[in-house]
């Protein structure tokens, strides 16, 4: 057997450690956003967070070494020491050490996304060999250890002997500070230990920190366990033991807190040169996540979900064959009793394939917070390219969205704090003479309204000049040159491709840049885009989103100047047959498929549409429903396409053969044609 | 946009003529706000609070086997929605849409929405309750009442009847 | 038959560690804990012949779990073996001192993990 991690690595170990790999590197991205929105507004780090930095870096160190990867895990290794350093106050963290952070995950990000590439890995290599050149020159000039103060002498050495080297580090740094060190006894029952202990520790972490969690046998120790909480707080025992509603002996103190010497504002970390000081912002609230056990949940390939979903659309189609023959049962005398108990039988199916519909919908929404993580990296990181001050400010980063929606708002969404970064935004000097702030604000803000989500970003930059965009488009032929606008229709302008270019309205207006590209994104998710803008003002751009996107995947075909959308998974194939082939019997067309005959019908017959035929040919769509098939002769085959089936609006409530419509970008609505039904009305036809 | 900002100066005339004739210390006036639109030179109206909001004609894509006047479905932030000819439902000449036209999405039942294609939405009308003149019976199929505005008739429209295409 | 708890957060660890001690034994029972709460949970249900744990865990980390279980009289005796990777000095002979029965360094080598946890579960079937 070999010995060494990389040979034993089958394929699947090797995906199970990208996923992990990409699970810590997501967690390690979360975690830097708390960190550097701290740093920048001048509050003090949570050393939990930090610690938890390390012990990432820490666990993708050993995960890539394990798997070979050996540039990576030296990567992991330098940042795992450069957090050491930062959680043992060693090192202090600027705007440019945040920033490396960030190219680190960045190349990290590259080598998983392509595991089995050598060019990936040859590039990521020479990358990771130059950020740890500068890791290693920033480690060369560390700031001393300030002062580590004296060991807790009154503690009990039980808890002393567990403590690693980095919790002592943390109880030193407390003792520094002045603050009390407390030895906090809870007893549990085994069997639900961790309910309780949660509370009081989310108790202690209101007004101070948790050093270290040691547990020992309770009372009964068959079943009672006993947690001794190292803590510190700069609250009295006595405040502390009311605090978590204990009494007061079950608090052991280790040093009493010193009366506070310093003002909580006075404790400036010493900046780095080039750190860009950025005032106090509002930050997205990071709420404290629950202490509930990882254990219970598990990872699914969004595939499987999409796999499901289209079981749930098949199923539906099924559930309609149902429902028709409930109808003709229910016609005849002699078996209408079966049929109204068909009918019951199919409502309640409905009833459950929506819940199911409904909860497979459910495992896939993700909240927005990791996308608006990325937005604050991508901010911080203008922030240090274009020496601009602009402060970014996120609400609602809850709200849940489909995780695929979620995935491709990424782009859209950086590009437009870009352009509201780069060029609304403007220079301080001209701000102070407009009398704004000197420094500038984006304001990311997302609610969910109905089975919509809505995510706005705002400005308070010099707007857009409705008049000049306006200009600008009659100039290029765009709109009419007698055109009357209103000033929203002008602004709307802006998303129309032949405007949407840098010299465009940059200088007048300070937006445009492929802002086209930015609404066909959107608008083949579902969604829609709008602008609001006042001239010296400011901007802000809204997004709308359904919540989720029920995908299949469609055959896109055309007759005549029509489209219409047939859902895949009822098309068995296509062909191209020539006119010659088709064969007639009492009137109906049809085909020899394979020995086998084939009904057709043409679509353009079927709902009274021109046709262009072409001379010969004809395309042949197989469709299949059970056994039932049937060709649908069509002009085109335009291809296949992911489409999310919507319900048809308005006074008619039904039309025959269309199970609804989708959105197809810039071609807007195109009908979905109803595979079953059409199928059925073939059938009929041949009864009678 | 809000249909409100369209509100003009003769509203505040009407308003102004309203409350002079009242004279003070009498019942408080109802108003009923209404959005008045043309059809082939003549003025309708449906009561505001039935529009969901005003858009320009787009792209329109014909679904088959449907009465005429339904002129197919407009894709509206990814909703699907029908768009119907008012003046073909109503019976008076039809003709292309324009420049000016406009696709008024009218709230109907059970929460779906339906698009009515007219010539030009104009305002949105403050009317006492007392202006409005029932229409005659028998005659209209769709108007409820008239009132009367500028010296013209403004015709007000059930929704509901001109919604029951299907019928 | 021999039972084995692993206590490490890492999924992928996890099973390396669970695939190394089954080829050393298929017929071992082995139970995974993904922190130290679990392994709290777990260790009264069970009578262990084994403990494998990693040092860097949330919320309890391994010397605490070392020192519960070494501390405690019910567990005392079960062997313990961390696998954590090259951490400090000092962590790794504070686990010594709190009583684990040996150390190993991630990335570990197999042969080296079996041989450790033959011995132990060797001298426990003494």
């Amino acid at each position: 057997m070999a010995s060494g991690g990389k040979g034993r690595a089958d394929s699947k170990a090797q995906q199970e450690f990208v996923s992990e790999a990409e699970d810590i590197l997501e967690r390690m991205r979360d975690d830097l956003s708390a960190v550097a929105e701290a740093t920048q507004s001048g509050d003090e780090t949570d050393p939990d967070v930090v610690n938890r930095l390390f012990r990432s870096a820490h666990s993708l160190k050993g995960l890539s070494g394990m798997f070979g990867f050996q540039a990576m895990s030296d990567l992991a290794h330098h940042l795992e020491d450069l957090l050491d350093g930062l959680r043992m106050g060693r090192v202090q963290l600027s705007a440019a050490g945040i920033a490396l952070f960030d190219e680190s995950m960045g190349v990290i990000a590259a080598v998983l996304a392509d595991p089995g590439s050598e060019t990936v890995t040859a590039s990521a290599e020479r990358e990771i060999h130059a950020i740890i050149e500068r890791i290693e020159a920033w480690n060369r000039d560390p700031t001393a250890d300030p002062d580590a103060g004296q060991g807790g002498s009154q503690l009990p050495d039980s808890l002393l002997r567990a403590l690693t080297e980095y919790e002592e580090h943390r109880l030193r740094e407390s003792q520094r500070r002045g603050k009390g060190i407390y030895v906090v006894d809870v007893d549990f029952e085994i069997a639900s230990f961790e309910e309780g202990l949660g509370e009081i520790s989310a108790a202690i972490k209101e007004v101070g920190e948790i050093i270290s969690t040691l547990p020992s046998p309770g009372d009964t120790p068959d079943s009672h366990i006993r947690f001794s909480l190292l803590t510190a707080t700069q609250l009295s025992r006595a405040d502390l033991a009311t605090r978590l509603d204990l009494p007061e002996a079950s608090i052991a103190v280790g040093d009493p807190p010193r009366e506070p010497s310093e003002g909580p504002g006075s404790s400036t970390a010493e900046s780095e040169p080039g750190e860009i000081e950025a005032p106090a912002t509002e930050h997205a609230t990071h709420e404290q996540t629950t202490l509930k056990s990882i254990s219970d949940t598990v990872r699914v390939d969004i595939k499987k979900l999409d796999e499901l979903m289209n079981l749930v659309g098949e199923l539906s189609i099924q559930k309609g064959a149902i429902r028709r023959l409930a109808h003709k049962l229910g016609i005849d005398p002699a078996t209408a009793r079966a049929g109204a108990e068909l009918e019951k039988m199919h409502r309640s199916l409905e009833r459950k394939l929506q819940e199911l519909q409904a909860g497979v919908l459910e495992v896939r929404m993700v909240p927005l917070r990791q996308v608006f993580d990325k937005l604050s990296r991508v901010v911080r990181r203008l922030r240090l390219d274009l020496q601009k001050e602009v402060e970014l400010e996120i609400h609602g980063a809850d709200t849940e969205l489909d995780k695929l929606i979620v995935e491709e708002l990424v782009d859209p969404l950086m590009h437009i704090v870009r352009n509201a970064f780069d060029h609304a935004i403007e220079p301080a000097g001209e701000r102070e003479r407009a009398g704004k702030a000197a420094s500038g604000r984006i304001r990311i803000e997302a609610l969910q309204r109905g089975n919509d989500v809505v995510i706005a970003v705002s400005d308070d930059g010099r707007g857009i000049d409705a008049r000049a965009v306006l200009e600008r488009a009659r100039q290029r032929g765009l709109v009419p040159a007698d055109a009357e606008l209103t000033t929203k229709e002008a602004l709307d302008l802006v998303f129309l491709p032949g405007l949407s270019t840098r010299e465009a309205v940059t200088e007048t207006s300070g937006r445009g840049v492929g802002m086209d590209v930015v609404r066909s994104n959107i608008a083949a998710l579902g969604g829609m885009v709008d602008i609001e803008s006042r001239t010296g003002e400011g901007t802000t751009i809204t997004i709308i989103l359904p919540i989720t996107l029920a995908i299949i995947q469609a055959l896109i075909v055309g007759v005549g100047d029509h489209r219409f959308a047939i859902p895949l998974n009822s098309v068995r194939e296509t062909l191209l047959v020539d006119l010659s082939e088709v064969q007639r019997s009492e009137g109906r067309e049809l085909l020899n498929l394979r020995g086998e005959p084939l009904s057709l019908r043409h679509l353009s017959e079927e709902f009274r549409l021109s046709s262009r035929n072409r001379d010969g040919k004809q395309y042949v769509v197989v469709l299949g429903m059970g056994d039932a098939r049937m060709g649908l002769i069509v002009d085109r085959l335009e291809g296949q396409q992911d489409t999310v089936i919507k319900p048809i609006q308005g006074p008619i409530r039904e039309v025959r053969g269309i199970a609804g419509a989708t959105e197809l970008g810039e071609q807007g609505a195109v009908l979905v044609l109803d595979v079953a039904a059409l199928v059925d009305d073939l059938g009929r036809r041949g009864d009678a | 946009m809000s249909v409100a900002q369209h509100q003009s100066g003769a509203t505040w005339d009407l308003l102004a003529r309203v409350a002079a004739g009242s004279g003070e210390g009498e019942e408080p006036v109802i108003l009923r706000e209404l959005l008045a639109f043309s059809l082939a030179g003549d003025r309708y109206a449906v009561p505001v609070e039935r529009v969901r909001e005003i858009v320009r004609m787009r792209q329109l894509t014909p679904v088959p086997r449907v009465p005429a006047e339904i002129l197919g479905v407009i894709s509206l932030r990814g909703e699907i929605v029908q768009v119907m000819d008012l003046r073909m439902r109503l019976g008076v000449e039809v003709s292309d849409s324009s420049r000016t036209s406009r696709i008024m999405v009218l709230h109907g039942d059970e929460g779906a929405v339906t698009g009515l294609l007219v010539d030009t939405v104009s305002e949105v009308l403050r009317v006492p309750e007392e202006a409005f003149r029932p229409a005659a019976a028998g005659e209209a199929e769709f108007v409820t009442d008239l009132c009367e505005h500028d010296g013209h008739f403004v015709s007000i429209l059930s929704v509901e009847r001109v919604l029951n295409v299907g019928s | 038959m021999s039972r084995i708890l692993i206590v490490e957060d890492s999924g992928t660890m996890r099973s390396l560690l669970v695939q190394s001690l089954e080829a050393l034994d298929p017929g071992l029972k082995i139970d995974e804990a993904q922190n130290g709460f679990e392994a709290l949970r777990l260790l009264p249900r069970q009578p262990y012949d084994l403990i494998v744990t990693d040092i860097n865990m949330p919320d309890i980390n391994g010397l605490e779990l070392v020192s519960f279980v070494k501390g405690n009289a019910q567990y005392a005796s079960i062997p313990l073996i961390i696998v954590s990777t090259e951490g400090s000095d000092r962590d790794r002979d504070k686990g010594l001192e709190l009583g684990a029965d040996a150390y190993l360094v991630k990335p570990f080598d197999p042969a080296e993990l079996h041989r450790v946890a033959a011995d132990l579960l060797a001298s426990r079937g003494d």
